[in-house]
């Protein structure tokens, strides 16, 4: 255990010194600063757009640093050698890895964190009700973004095993993106009754096989204006449990790749 | 004694474009023995890295086999005994001399920070252990790597090029605790292309070339094969030689004579036979086979890759 934690510590130390990261992080804080001064907010919806845009940068940004975190984690290593010292010590290929992983977990947590405090200070600011209840409430969209970040840098790091990094960027950007927007389409494809038996179950195994992104979306008021949940815990606590399965996949596919490959 | 390294018949071979599957390291057989400075030397290309890399596990063999320290290779528990400085290393650059080595001293469940300390004192880096990284000099670079790689008190380290692109000072400063690790019990494998250093501190040495070994053994029965020349004034040639010296050549020099043989004989009774026959000894020179004669002969008889 203790290689993995020394790995992924040492990772941290480098992703939040990388200037590329909080230079993203940065405009992030500032959209968030300046989004209640923004003329796109009309008095009557005022909160639900002021929520879903500050909701939507913060996964956004979190969205580019994970990605640009996790393509060029393994590739780096390897370039710059760093990674012959850390195999040539008693340390296994499946524990730098997963060190890796978590080091890059750690650091979207943090930059995460901070994106949150900052919005849920701003949104408490400009709050006429000082509603705390609300702002906790706003919170739970950072938290399941941060799931789903997880799961988009465990998508990263396993591409990163196999693929240069330029190619992976778009790869792991272009997942998201169908994960966000076509798994709810084929979902519905899935789910219709007048459906063909055969694309149904093209959509079935691709729905089982995408990472489904847009379940972690309901926060948004902008995105899901009339989604109600019935049971909020359940579903929170069902869409985690699927995030760390699908990480933990991915993870072990990364791994048997990796442990193959010449570094 | 036990071999600290042992290769059989280890290949590895890449595909290339033009021309097609080539062995990049072809049936080698290497043996190091423990405690030995052992020095692997070869022009640009030959496969030295590419061979410490499968010995350490981090590139796999295309066949044959390799036992390290006992063990065949990609065992952990031999990682736990050995260490390894790459060729031109980088390090994490935010961390400081000592941060660096608490990183890997954790990979060994090591946190123990005297320990840290002695040994950046041992590399004389201990002035500068709250430097970063990003600002030590290329030497200080090299120096906090054998600091690192000192970590685990291991019994075998492998070297790929470590005076590569220092100064002389470096140089020596590295040569010195290179030797230390000799005598502290340590077998050190060394690659190399600095063939005067190699000479002062190897015991043995493979050359490789193209993947081939060339030559290995023990430097001295390697640069067997040295010169003596003896020039002579008031003689006669016939003096020189009615010695009957094997393989020795008398040349005719405007005032005298020179005899040129082979280093094992005694120059001194030689001398001696030319004083009292009254005649003068004007120099005697030891002409001695270097590693690099040696080296150039073994790489140029079969051609260097680049
Ligand atoms: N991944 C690879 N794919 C194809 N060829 C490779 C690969 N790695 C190394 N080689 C080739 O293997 C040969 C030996 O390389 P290696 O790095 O072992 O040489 P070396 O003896 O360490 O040389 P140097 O003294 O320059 O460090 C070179 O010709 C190199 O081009
Ligand atoms: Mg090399």
């Amino acid at each position: 255990m203790r290689p993995i934690l020394a790995i992924a510590s040492t990772t941290v130390g480098e992703a939040i010194r990388r200037r590329v990261l909080l230079v993203i992080l940065l405009i992030g804080v500032l959209f968030i600063v300046v989004a209640p001064g923004l003329g796109i907010l009309s008095a009557r919806s005022e909160t639900t757009v002021l929520r879903g845009f500050m909701l939507g940068v913060t996964q956004g940004v979190s969205c580019i640093i994970a990605v640009i975190l996790t393509v060029y984690m393994i590739p780096n290593e390897i370039e710059r050698r760093t990674i012959y010292t850390i195999l040539s010590k008693p340390v296994q290929r499946w524990q730098f890895l997963v060190g890796k992983y978590l080091g890059a977990v750690f650091s979207l947590l943090l930059m995460m964190a901070m994106m949150s405090a900052v919005m849920a200070f701003v949104f408490f600011l400009q709050q006429q009700s000082k509603n705390v209840g609300e702002v906790a409430d706003l919170m739970k969209g950072p938290m399941m973004y941060f799931v789903q970040m997880c799961l988009l840098a465990a998508v990263g790091i396993f591409f990163s095993t196999f693929v240069a990094p330029l190619v992976n960027f778009f790869l792991t950007i272009g997942v998201f993106l169908l994960g966000t927007f076509f798994n709810p389409l084929f979902q519905t494809l899935q789910e219709n009754q007048n459906t063909v038996p055969f694309v149904k179950l093209v959509a079935k195994g691709v729905n089982t096989f995408l990472p489904n992104f847009a379940n972690y979306n309901v926060q948004n008021p902008i995105i899901n204006p009339t989604s109600v949940i019935q049971n909020e815990g359940r579903y929170y606590l069902g869409i985690t449990v699927y995030g760390v399965v699908y990480i933990s996949i991915l993870l072990i596919v990364a791994i048997l790749i990796f442990d193959r490959r010449e570094v | 004694m036990a071999a600290a390294i042992e290769t059989k018949q280890l290949t590895k071979s890449y595909k290339s474009r033009q021309a097609g599957t080539i062995n990049v390291v072809d049936h080698l057989d290497l043996h190091v023995e423990e405690g030995e400075i052992f020095g692997f030397l070869g022009p640009n290309g030959a496969g030295k890295t590419t061979t410490i890399k499968m010995l350490l596990g981090i590139i796999y063999p295309t066949s044959g086999e390799g036992f390290v320290l006992g063990k065949e290779i990609g065992d952990m528990d031999v990682h736990r005994l050995i260490s390894y400085l790459p060729e031109r290393p980088y390090y994490y650059e935010h961390m400081t001399g000592l941060e660096l080595l608490k990183f890997y001293g954790s990979l060994f469940g090591i946190t123990d920070k005297d320990k840290f300390v002695q040994l950046l004192e041992k590399v004389n880096l201990h002035r500068d252990m709250t430097k970063t990284i990003s600002q030590y000099s290329k030497g200080m670079q090299q120096r906090v790597g054998l600091a690192q790689s000192l970590l685990n008190d291991p019994k075998l380290l492998f070297l790929d090029e470590p005076t590569g692109g220092l100064d002389p000072i470096a140089h020596r400063e590295i040569r010195d605790l290179i030797l230390s690790f000799r005598d502290e019990g340590r077998t050190v494998f060394i690659s190399s292309h600095e063939l005067s250093e190699v000479e002062l501190i190897c015991d043995r040495v493979a050359i490789i070339n193209r993947g081939v070994i060339a030559a290995q053994g023990k430097l001295t029965d390697l640069l067997k094969g040295g010169r003596i020349e003896i020039v002579v004034e008031g003689v006669q040639e016939a003096l020189l030689s009615d010695m009957k010296i094997t393989d020795a050549n008398v040349r005719t020099l405007p005032n005298g004579f020179m005899l040129d043989m082979p280093e094992e004989n005694d120059p001194n009774s030689v001398i001696d036979a030319i004083r009292s026959q009254k005649g003068r000894v004007i120099s005697v020179v030891p002409r001695r086979k270097r590693l690099e004669d040696l080296f150039v002969e073994t790489v140029s008889s079969r051609g260097a890759n680049s």
